[in-house]
């Protein structure tokens, strides 16, 4: 594909809802694909860390497909892009439950 | 006129078995589940605590598709694995009239606690900006009755009762009185708890009641309790009904008392939970001698258990030397919120089996504890009716009684 974000949404995607990431393109609706608003919380949450972006509540209710999720990242990530010092995120905060 | 209340389907996950079948197994056998902590990184801070009686062998991938358990905190996980056993092993058939004003019970002290804390780990430790954001749905006590709710679409009245260590007992209570008093058709009703995180060793910890080995319950050499986890949960019908379709029915449930003590906050006392069994007795309408089976609140702490000894006393005169009084938290720890689910699991297939489960761990007689402990080996006896004690931090106390069909 040559797109990394797409690619890593794409993962992020098939790792949360445990479907296999060729079940997945960027035309791919959401909500036919039975992925309800929690998923999309959880989603969006994995993406956050993953790209060290917020994504503000405004633009996830445009969220149809993939691809929305793709073209908004790109956005956020063209407007402030990570700082170069940000540590890692090595272990995924939350469910992991990192506690124990 | 009131119905009788017929208990036609058990499930359970517990440290002694995954499922109905094999946590009866070890309970029959008083085979222990208490073991070494697994399930936390006991490095990660100095912990007395050692021993726990987990839930071993569990894979959510078995029961939940498409990531789904990553939004259920594992109390809840355990209380839907629990009430679909349950359903199952009670052949009912959910019509829309039963979905529709079936109710759902449960109980659990700390509802899902493991996730919000999972999130201060992120906050405090971690240093990141945001936590989970199912961190709130997970943590509500109401998590278990909701998603059997949604799972098994019954749809009538639905909530959690949290009343610490008598949570699940007051919910089996009140769930028995709505099918009872004709207010629902069918119940599910049990209570689920998990609760090994650091934070709650810690917390428990504090308060010193944790036996650093075992716990031996009414044993002279006792030094506190075991903490446990799991799930237990049972579906009620009226009696007439559950025959009218020629369901397996486990006992009768037929009775609940329940008070409080107005004392201390942590201190047992004896005439709360005297009250409370004779409560549960009267409501019963059971004689004393009746009573063949009692299984006990039975913590395994120095202060739990010669005061409730006393309290059986008091309540059953001279029959109290005929009772077969037994602890399975020896067996299976104290779960909290959900001994009492366990504990009538226990109870319930004690009289269906004529086999009453031990008091394991059991080495010397107290003085202080003069009763009939069943040590160490189950004991083969049918029994008319039993009590099943849970008595909570705060003073809240709740009694069930069970009848053998």
């Amino acid at each position: 594909m040559g797109d990394e974000v797409a690619e890593k949404v794409i993962a992020t995607l098939a790792s949360v809802k445990r479907i296999p990431a060729d079940q997945i393109n960027l035309d791919s609706d959401l909500r036919q694909m039975g992925i309800d608003s929690l998923d999309v919380f959880t989603l969006l949450f994995e993406l956050e860390n993953a790209f060290q972006i917020s994504i503000p509540d405004d633009d996830v209710r445009s969220i149809k497909t993939v691809n929305d999720i793709v073209e908004g990242i790109k956005k956020l990530l063209a407007a402030a892009p990570p700082k170069p010092d940000a540590p890692p995120p090595d272990v995924p905060p939350g469910s992991a439950a990192p506690v124990n | 006129m009131p119905r009788r209340v017929a208990i036609t389907g058990l499930g359970i996950i517990s440290p002694l078995g995954l499922n109905l079948a094999d946590t009866w197994k070890s309970l029959s056998e008083g085979r222990s589940a208490i073991g070494p902590i697994t399930s936390v990184n006991m490095s990660r801070v100095p912990m007395k605590i050692q021993n726990g009686a987990e839930v071993r062998g569990y894979d959510p991938l078995q029961h939940f598709e498409g990531g789904k358990e990553a939004y259920i905190d594992r109390f809840a996980q355990f209380s839907i694995v629990a009430a679909r056993e349950a359903v199952r092993d009670s052949g009912i058939t959910l019509t829309p009239e039963l979905r529709e004003q079936g109710a759902i019970v449960c109980g659990s002290a700390v509802g899902g606690q493991a996730a919000i804390e999972a999130g201060f780990e992120d906050l405090y430790v971690q240093g990141r900006g945001r936590v989970h954001p199912l961190t709130i749905p997970k943590t509500m006590a109401n998590a278990g009755a909701s998603h059997i709710s949604m799972d098994l679409g019954i749809a009538g009245p639905a909530y959690t009762i949290s009343t610490a260590c008598s949570s699940s007992n007051h919910a089996i209570g009140q769930a028995f009185h709505l099918v009872r008093d004709g207010a629902a058709d069918m119940a599910i009703t049990g209570g689920s708890e998990a609760l090994f995180t650091i934070g709650m060793l810690k917390a428990w910890e504090a308060m010193r009641v944790i036996a650093p080995d075992t716990c031996r319950p009414f044993s002279k050499d006792r030094k506190g309790m075991i903490l446990g986890e799991g799930g237990a949960m049972m579906v009620l019908e009226p009696m007439e009904a559950a025959k009218a379709r020629g369901a397996k029915i486990y006992a009768e449930i037929c009775g609940f008392g329940m008070t409080a003590d107005a004392h201390h906050l942590t201190q047992p006392a004896v005439h709360g939970p005297a009250r409370a069994m004779r409560a549960a007795l009267g409501d019963a309408g059971l004689q004393l001698e009746q009573i063949g089976y009692i299984n006990a609140h039975g913590t395994g702490t120095p202060g739990n258990d010669p005061v409730e000894t006393r309290a059986i006393r008091e309540v059953f005169g001279p029959h109290a030397d005929k009772i077969g009084v037994s602890s399975t938290k020896s067996l299976h720890g104290h779960a909290l919120g959900a001994a009492g689910a366990i504990e009538a699991v226990a109870t319930i297939l004690a009289l269906h089996y004529g086999i009453l489960p031990p008091t394991a761990n059991y080495t010397e007689r107290d003085p202080e504890c003069d009763l009939d402990y069943i040590p160490n080996q189950a004991r083969a006896a049918q029994v008319e009716a039993a009590l099943s004690n849970s008595f909570a931090f705060g003073g809240l106390n709740a009694v069930v009684a069970f009848r053998r069909v």
